[in-house]
């Protein structure tokens, strides 16, 4: 793949995973979005995520799915029947929402000729008995890996395994804090982000190492993307012509996903306290005023003028608070919009026009 | 809690102990009268009416009218279904269900106007439309039970799905008020570990009770609790035997008629109003197995019904399928709260309790639910099975696909994907749900 700004070339899923196996590695199918990375690579595999690839073809997940049912679950579904189950040697469906846990659910129940499926049941509140059950949690999903790889972690594996994540952690945090001064429009920017979703922790670090520095293409007036995923990524493309550009985002794909470092001897415990200090998340059922609490707070450290909402048709954790989120924006001086479509789905003339329609409004606010 | 205002005591005593239970009490007598009085026409496929079902008016009634005169007497919970809910009775606590409210609001026609009230404020059409029934409610202050009072607590848990536990987010943020989540871990593979027992009885001992207490300003009493262990148990048994009675031939009810008789184990389990009111009904269900008495005049066929019903048109369904000799003699939906019955113990409230609310239909997986479908199609002797696709309700439909293509092939019944939604009648299609049982029934014929 190569970024028209900058001539970056990124290395394909494919020879991702055939770098991971010369390096003895197996490798896990994880759909989104929240596991622990460093007790996948403690226990010998390689994640490599799945977020409704455009190149499937909806067909065979349509044989198992309604068509009320969210593009990702539909499509990441067909992509594992078509092709992906013969690339991996287990699958990790964390339950994110109802329709993830359908989707794990069909395929450990439904389908036969498959990789394992591995399942993580993540708590969605944040009192500290919800650790302690995190933490058996965790020792659950590693058992289903142990018993799929046939690797039980040694105390050097996990050091290994922290070290390389964090690093990768780090490398991905760096990344935002460098973007005014890397030479990457939005959807570059965003193709290195969603990089961490498939390489190897050290070709990550080296990825974010080897940038451009330089003044950024910063198109009309700053706005904070928020929601699930920008799919495709041509989608910042057209946000950049319609007169705005990126300064922040909220996004599951982006910076919901940076955990805090934790300093703590116990793999168990280090990586349950990590992921209960992530930052307030949709999809975590965190609670209206924690969501809009960091949505307002990313537009006051960015000076963004608007706030864009990106998520896939049918995403409960993302429509419950729209009319909440709107509401307190508003109250802030904060225009907000909404946008619900299919993941991956090719961007139509009306969703430019909305786009274009909100930017005006931003412009004509400034 | 501080004590009620005597002028709030009083007002309750009058409106709802004195001239609200009695009053309900005279109407009930008149639905009786009137119910054995009333013989359907020779054109109707029905038999006559069960009786009982006068009874379930008068609870629910009564139920409603307590909520509304409990602010200042009893504290007021509003309540997930499949949360548990024998703590708060045991607190004395009024409870409201805001599903049971908005499936209310259905059947009484109101729930597209209160949907599209919800849609107003911003609420996407995609949300479950019991959320977006009971939204518009308390926007708009529409409700069948003329009053519903704000809660002092919200009670959400995650055994049906994780709707309810951004619905109460939303209620939460609306009201101000505590908010207490039981999270129980979706069973992908069973019997559920120890972990997740575990999990699921903390939160009971160290988040709900404490709040219920605090929000009660009482002490939860242990005998207390067991009492009301004990009637939820004796409650849960007896709504089983209820729905076990339409293994008969005819069946002496139909689902409708579940539907219809499950808001008491939904909303009241745990109280005594509950359990005596259930003996009646399993009286008379006995009286009609053993004089041969059926729901429907001709009963052709016995159909399993898969998912919530569709509220908005529950009667004429009922009717419309008892015309073409179809009827519903068992729904897995109805037989959720009954399956639990034998995980309490009231020796072991919490214990059990933790077991029993990690085990509803919905928080198990969908081969498992597929396991449930073919059991009962073989105990009730079922002749297809209509599993309604709704919309509003992922937990339950996804897996429907696999499940129909499994009870087609594998137990040879006839199996109809039924699409619509349990609340919003825009997604009844008509001419083509019409043409669909029509052809499913045809392919039942054809196999007998």
């Amino acid at each position: 793949m190569t970024t028209a700004l900058t001539g970056l070339t990124l290395p394909s899923r494919m020879l991702t995973i055939e770098h991971a196996r010369e390096r003895g590695l197996k490798i896990l199918a994880a759909l989104p979005y929240h596991y622990p990375r460093a007790l996948v690579r403690a226990h010998g595999f390689h994640p490599v995520e799945v977020w409704a690839p455009p190149s499937a073809r909806p067909d065979s997940g349509a044989q198992h799915f309604q068509t009320y049912v969210c593009s990702i679950v539909v499509r990441g579904a067909a992509f594992l029947l078509d092709a992906g189950f013969n690339a991996v040697d287990a699958v990790l469906v964390p339950h994110g929402c109802d329709a993830l846990q359908g989707l794990g659910s069909v395929l450990h129940d439904f389908v036969s000729d498959r990789p394992p499926i591995l399942t993580l049941y993540a708590p969605r509140t944040r009192r500290p008995l919800d650790v302690d059950y995190l933490i058996d949690e965790y020792h659950r999903l590693g058992d289903a890996l142990v018993a799929a790889g046939g690797h039980v972690p040694s105390p050097p594996d996990w050091a290994e395994a922290f070290a390389a994540e964090e690093q990768a952690d780090s490398a991905l945090r760096s990344l935002y804090e460098r973007r005014t001064c890397l030479a990457l429009d939005d959807s570059a920017f965003y193709a290195v982000v969603r990089a961490r979703e498939y390489l190897l922790a050290e070709q990550f670090v080296d990825l974010v190492g080897t940038l451009p520095q330089g003044e950024p293409p910063r198109p009309g007036v700053p706005l904070v993307l928020s929601g699930i995923a920008a799919d495709p990524l041509t989608l910042l493309d057209v946000i950049n012509q319609a007169g705005a550009h990126v300064v922040a985002d909220d996004l599951s794909t982006g910076t919901r996903r940076l955990l805090p470092g934790v300093d703590e001897p116990d793999p168990w415990l280090r990586l349950a306290r990590s992921y209960m200090g992530g930052p307030a998340d949709p999809t975590r059922a965190d609670p209206v005023a924690k969501r809009v609490e960091r949505l307002l707070t990313l537009v006051q450290q960015t000076g963004a003028r608007g706030v864009l909402t990106i998520a896939p048709t049918f995403c409960e954790p993302e429509q419950f608070y729209v009319p909440m989120v709107r509401a307190a924006l508003a109250e802030a001086g904060t225009p907000f919009l909404f946008l619900s479509r299919e993941s991956a789905a090719d961007i139509d003339a009306q969703l430019v026009s909305r786009i274009e329609a909100f930017v005006e409004t931003l412009e004509v606010n400034r | 809690m501080k004590p009620g205002l005597p002028v709030a005591q009083i007002r309750s005593s009058i409106a709802y102990d004195i001239v609200g239970r009695n009053a309900l009490r005279i109407q009930r007598r008149r639905d009786e009268r009137a119910i054995r009085k009333y013989s359907p026409g020779p054109d109707s496929p029905m038999n006559p009416m069960l009786r009982c079902l006068a009874g379930v008016k008068e609870l629910m009634s009564a139920h409603y009218l307590s909520a509304r005169y409990a602010p200042g007497v009893h504290p007021v919970a509003w309540v997930a279904s499949g949360a548990p809910v024998e703590v708060l009775h045991a607190l004395d606590f009024r409870v409201i269900y805001p599903e049971n409210h908005a499936a209310l609001c259905a059947s009484r026609k109101m729930s597209l106007d209160l949907c599209q009230a919800a849609e107003d404020e911003g609420y996407s059409k995609d949300l479950c439309s019991y959320v977006r029934t009971d939204l518009g409610s308390i926007t708009t202050g529409r409700t069948p039970v003329s009053f519903v009072p704000r809660p002092d607590l919200l009670l959400c848990c995650t055994n049906i799905c994780q709707t309810v536990r951004y619905w109460y987010e939303v209620l939460a943020a609306r009201f101000k008020v505590p908010l207490v989540v039981i999270d129980t871990p979706f069973l992908y593979e069973e019997p559920a570990s120890d972990h997740q027992l575990a999990y699921v009885q903390r939160q009971f001992e160290e988040e709900l009770v404490p709040t219920a207490e605090r929000v009660a300003g009482r002490a939860l009493r242990e005998s207390a609790m067991h009492k009301v262990s004990q009637e939820s148990l004796v409650a849960t048994q007896l709504w089983c035997d209820i729905l076990d009675r339409s293994r008969a031939r005819p069946a002496p009810m139909t689902a409708f008629d579940g539907f219809n008789l499950m808001a008491p184990i939904v909303c009241m389990r745990g109280l005594s109003e509950t359990t005596r009111y259930y003996r009646k009904v399993l009286a008379e269900l006995d009286e009609r197995i053993a004089n041969g008495v059926g729901a429907i005049k001709e009963e052709h066929y016995r159909v399993l019904w898969d998912n919530l019903p569709v509220w908005y048109r529950l009667n004429r369904l009922s009717r419309d399928l008892a015309t073409l000799g179809v009827n519903i003699v068992a729904c897995d939906y109805t037989y959720a709260w009954g399956e639990l019955a034998g995980m309490i113990d009231p020796a072991d409230p919490f214990g059990s309790a933790a077991r029993a609310y990690l085990y509803p239909i919905l928080n198990r997986s969908t081969g498992q639910k597929l396991a449930s479908m073919k059991r009962m199609i073989a105990d009730f002797s079922v002749d297809g099975v209509i599993l309604h696709s709704d919309r509003s309700c992922k937990p339950y439909s996804l897996g429907q696909i696999d499940q129909r293509d499994r009870i087609v092939d594998d137990v040879g019944v006839p199996a109809l994907l039924l699409e619509a939604d349990h609340n919003d009648p825009r997604l009844w299609a008509e001419e083509q749900n019409t043409g669909r049982i029509e052809a499913f029934v045809e392919m039942m014929q054809s196999m007998q």
